[in-house]
């Protein structure tokens, strides 16, 4: 049985005339059995880029891959495999089957892959089909909630506007989460990142096609390991309070804010998706009306939820007061994570600025990347920046651009931006 | 509570919830506890709890479990509430429509201790307590204004004093001529955690050694009183040390001072430790503090610093004695006097006198309490309190009066305190004689302390 915690780590004194309140809710997750130990069913979908782009190795190596995922999906999962270019084509269960999805057995890994094996590239790309498709798939089997796909990617998604991927992407969200991968350089990040964000899933650059397979295998292992099928935050906020912000902040960073749904007037409920053993952690902050000195009240009770039902709850408070050593104090977890943040968005904003030609923007962003790096201790964001920038000064976040970083380096520091280091306790 | 065990309804939205259900779909407040399907109101664990009327005003109605000796009034003792401790955790089943609203919206108070509606903390009934042992014996202890926590704590009893010229049917009535009254008020050292629970295990302890030993202590023997203030200090300080279990092992245990005062027929006798205070304040004659601080603003001024310097300066709180795990010595001093007619015994935490310190001030403070309430000691204790809020509330604030009526005792006690032979302060441990009349506020010039 699954037993969630949640612990704040705040600090709640604020100065007279304060109303921010910011708290680092960590929560963990453990006695988390296998995905279907839940008892209703878990169902898989690899989406594989069949655009004429992929021909050639890169198509061979994708097949590859797929044919080590049926290997590692279990008996019993539910599965399906789709091809998508311009459009998007269910490749297993065979296109003139009675069902559209079926449980794994060995016969079955065995049509898949020599279903797989027949694959051939051509057409352009629009992934608004592919989740379409996924999204249709799934539901042929209400019944199985713990729904995941894989979305492997080459290139861009240049066969429709930008609002059409859009549209599909907000009409699928919360039907399943989706992990995307875009092999190669000639994909764009922000697209994957897109999905990936509003399906609650990660997005990773495969540099080498070779690695695409231990990527899926990885990805399914993690997918399979994810006992709690639907996790909530919830986040109560007192009458005349504001929630700020909420976001996941380790193992990445994402902005839940606008993912809030209402519960009640003063609880709204952001979406988790499926959890392993596992911790994560999140910055809540709230804005309260200013009361005098010596109150003390609740800023925000945060809450997880299984299932409609509250599992664990954590309390983050506000109590004014006019002691300085007290209301001066930021406390560490919240000072790292939103120094995290910064990093994140210093990347970002760099990057998007040295696409645009604007290399004094482009600079100042990265040096400060660099510089929010070394202070929280991401050295993965470090090697990452270490690429595309040369370090003049870590502490002071001194940089030059590198005339010669490629593409696949600027990428990889795009996709790694929102990895978090957790905090040093 | 139970009820029929099927429909379970939020007690903070009113959302019927799933049977078993610990947490409301509806608005995430925790259900019952571990046990039972039934909403509880208050786990009976659960200190942050609020009690129905905590801050109720009223005398009797409000008052939690008083002195444990009888208070032989039944309208008195109807008050005392067996069930209650005087921590205040509610009995288990507190129902849940019974739970007090939140005072700051009216919204419903959630488990944790908070009001669903708007957040605010619910009061904990330690917030605002009153007790009252007699009539003439009570007294309210408070967080006050800009602290978090109330870590003062109070106990009070009155005892029926034995009567020596009295044949065996002793008058039932609690009449003050023949009552000790027992005070006692405990301050929690705020930079030590936990130092609540402490104080308020010393007071308690204390009170109930005091009122079990005034049965047998003659009621005009100083010494003997005062060797039973030293051991309800020593009582004191087991109970603090007891109060947590790893006290020892802490860098900083949990620490309150002590002060104590018993006012039998005809003499008063306090005990201390710390810089909590007790003050004798005659209706005609000099008002005096009874105790001297064990403080560093007391050493100044035994050094010759004026008190209002004293009290201003820097560490004027540091106390050098007090109760708790890492007190070197705590023998409490004493002090014995006559009263020379009717007045008031008050004891209280540094609260009150932060605003009031000089006995003049503090007996002028009372005599305007008095003018505006009455004779009530809870009614004043409340005023004193709110006084003190009213004049800034930055710490807690405790205050505790015993009326002392002032008239010799049935069988005759010398009410001349320079002719009692029983006053020797050579035999008594850390008895110091101070005759009433003897200039208030100087340091004492006469025998000082003698070493515990």
């Amino acid at each position: 049985m699954a037993t969630f915690r949640a612990e704040v780590f705040q600090n709640e004194f604020l100065p007279d005339g304060g109303t921010d309140v910011h708290a680092i809710v960590t929560v963990s997750a453990s006695g988390v059995g296998g995905a279907g130990t839940s008892g209703a069913g878990v169902a898989e979908i690899v989406m594989i880029d069949t655009s004429g782009s992929m021909t050639g190795p890169m198509l061979a190596a994708a097949k590859h891959a797929a044919q080590v995922a049926l290997d590692h999906i279990p008996d019993g999962t539910w599965f399906a495999i789709v091809s998508g270019s311009h459009v998007a084509q269910r490749v297993f269960p065979y296109p003139n089957a009675p069902v559209a999805i079926v449980q794994m057995e060995p016969a079955a890994r065995a049509e898949a892959k020599r279903a797989v094996a027949r694959l051939s590239a051509q057409g352009g790309t629009a992934m608004s089909t592919w989740l379409r498709l996924a999204d249709q798939i799934f539901a042929t089997q209400p019944a199985v909630t713990q729904r995941h796909a894989i979305l492997l990617t080459d290139g861009k998604n240049e066969s429709e506007p930008r609002d059409q991927l859009t549209a599909a992407v907000t009409a699928v969200t919360g039907r399943f989460q989706c992990d995307a991968r875009g092999v190669g350089e000639r994909w764009q990040v922000d697209e994957l990142r897109e999905i990936a964000t509003a399906l609650l899933g990660t997005v990773e650059l495969i540099a080498n096609p070779a690695d695409i397979a231990e990527d899926f295998r990885s990805l399914l292992a993690a997918s399979l390991s994810r006992g709690v099928s639907d996790a909530q935050l919830r986040v109560w906020t007192p009458q005349g309070g504001q929630v700020l912000f909420v976001r996941q902040v380790a193992p990445t960073v994402e902005d839940l804010t606008a993912r809030r749904t209402t519960v009640t007037p003063l609880v709204g409920a952001y979406p988790t998706g499926a959890w392993a053993d596992e911790s994560r952690d999140y910055h809540v902050a709230v804005r309260l009306p200013s009361k005098p000195l010596g109150a003390e009240q609740l800023a925000a009770r945060v809450q997880v939820a299984v299932g409609g039902e509250v599992v664990a709850a954590g309390l983050v408070k506000a109590a004014w007061s006019d002691d300085a050593s007290l209301t001066a104090r930021i406390s560490p977890e919240v000072a790292h994570y939103t120094g995290q943040a910064e990093l994140a968005s210093a990347i970002q904003e760099g990057l998007a600025a040295k696409a645009a030609g604007d290399e004094a923007t482009a600079t100042v962003k990265l040096g400060r990347a660099v510089q929010l790096a070394a202070e929280t201790g991401n050295e993965e964001a470090t090697s990452k920046l270490r690429r595309v920038v040369e370090i003049d000064d870590e502490e002071h976040g001194t940089v030059r651009l590198k005339r010669g970083a490629s593409r696949l380096d600027e990428m990889a520091l795009d996709t790694a931006s929102t990895k978090t280091s957790r905090v040093r306790r | 509570m139970s009820g029929t065990g099927t429909a379970v309804v939020c007690p903070a939205c009113g959302e019927a919830a799933g049977d078993g259900a610990r947490f409301c779909e509806a608005c995430g407040a925790p259900l019952a506890a571990a046990h039972g399907t039934g909403p509880d109101g208050a786990d009976s664990a659960d200190p942050s709890s609020a009690v129905p009327g905590s801050t109720d005003p009223g005398p009797a109605p409000g008052d939690p479990a008083s002195s444990g000796a009888a208070s032989p009034d039944p309208a008195q003792s109807g008050a005392a509430s067996p069930g209650g401790s005087p921590e205040g955790t509610p009995p288990a089943g507190t129902a849940v429509d019974g739970a007090s609203p939140c005072p700051a919206c009216g919204g419903d108070v959630a488990d944790d201790g908070y009001c669903a509606q708007c957040g605010a903390r619910a009061p904990v009934e330690r917030d605002h307590r009153e007790e009252r042992a007699a009539p003439h014996v009570a007294g309210v202890s408070d967080v006050g204004v800009r602290r978090r926590r109330n870590e003062d704590a109070l106990a009070l009893g009155a005892v029926p004093g034995p009567d020596p010229g009295a044949t065996g049917g002793q008058a039932a009535g609690s009449s003050p001529g023949e009552d000790v009254s027992v005070l006692v008020v405990c301050d929690g050292v705020s930079s030590a955690p936990d130092s609540d629970v402490a104080s308020q295990a010393a007071a308690t302890a204390a009170r109930d050694t005091l009122v079990a030993g005034a049965a047998h202590v003659p009621a005009d023997d100083a010494a003997a009183w005062s060797r039973l203030l030293v051991a309800a200090g020593h009582a004191a300080d087991d109970a603090a040390r007891a109060a947590v279990d790893d006290a020892t092992a802490r860098q900083d245990p949990p620490s309150c001072t002590f002060a104590a005062a018993v006012a039998g027929p005809g003499l008063l006798v306090a005990g201390w430790l710390g810089d909590s205070r007790v003050y004798w304040l005659p209706d005609a004659g000099t008002p005096e503090q009874l105790t001297e601080d064990d403080s560093v603003a007391a050493e100044l001024m035994a050094d010759g610093m004026s008190r209002a310097a004293a009290e201003r300066s820097p560490q004027a709180h540091a106390i050098t004695r007090w109760l708790g795990a890492d007190a070197e010595d705590t023998t409490a001093r004493t002090v014995a006097t006559r009263p020379g007619g009717p007045g008031w015994v008050l004891a209280c935490s540094d609260g009150l006198w932060n605003y009031a310190s000089a006995p003049e001030a503090v007996a002028d403070l009372l005599r305007d309490a008095v003018a505006r309430v009455g004779d009530d000691p809870l009614a004043l204790s409340r005023d004193l309190v709110a006084w003190a809020n009213a004049s800034g509330g930055h710490d807690n604030v405790t205050v505790a009066l015993a009326r002392v009526p002032g008239t010799a005792a049935a069988g005759g006690g010398p009410a001349d305190p320079q002719d009692d032979p029983h006053d020797d302060a050579g035999t008594a441990p850390t008895v110091r004689r101070r005759p009433p009349g003897s200039l208030p506020g100087e340091p004492p010039t006469d025998t000082g302390p003698s070493a515990p």
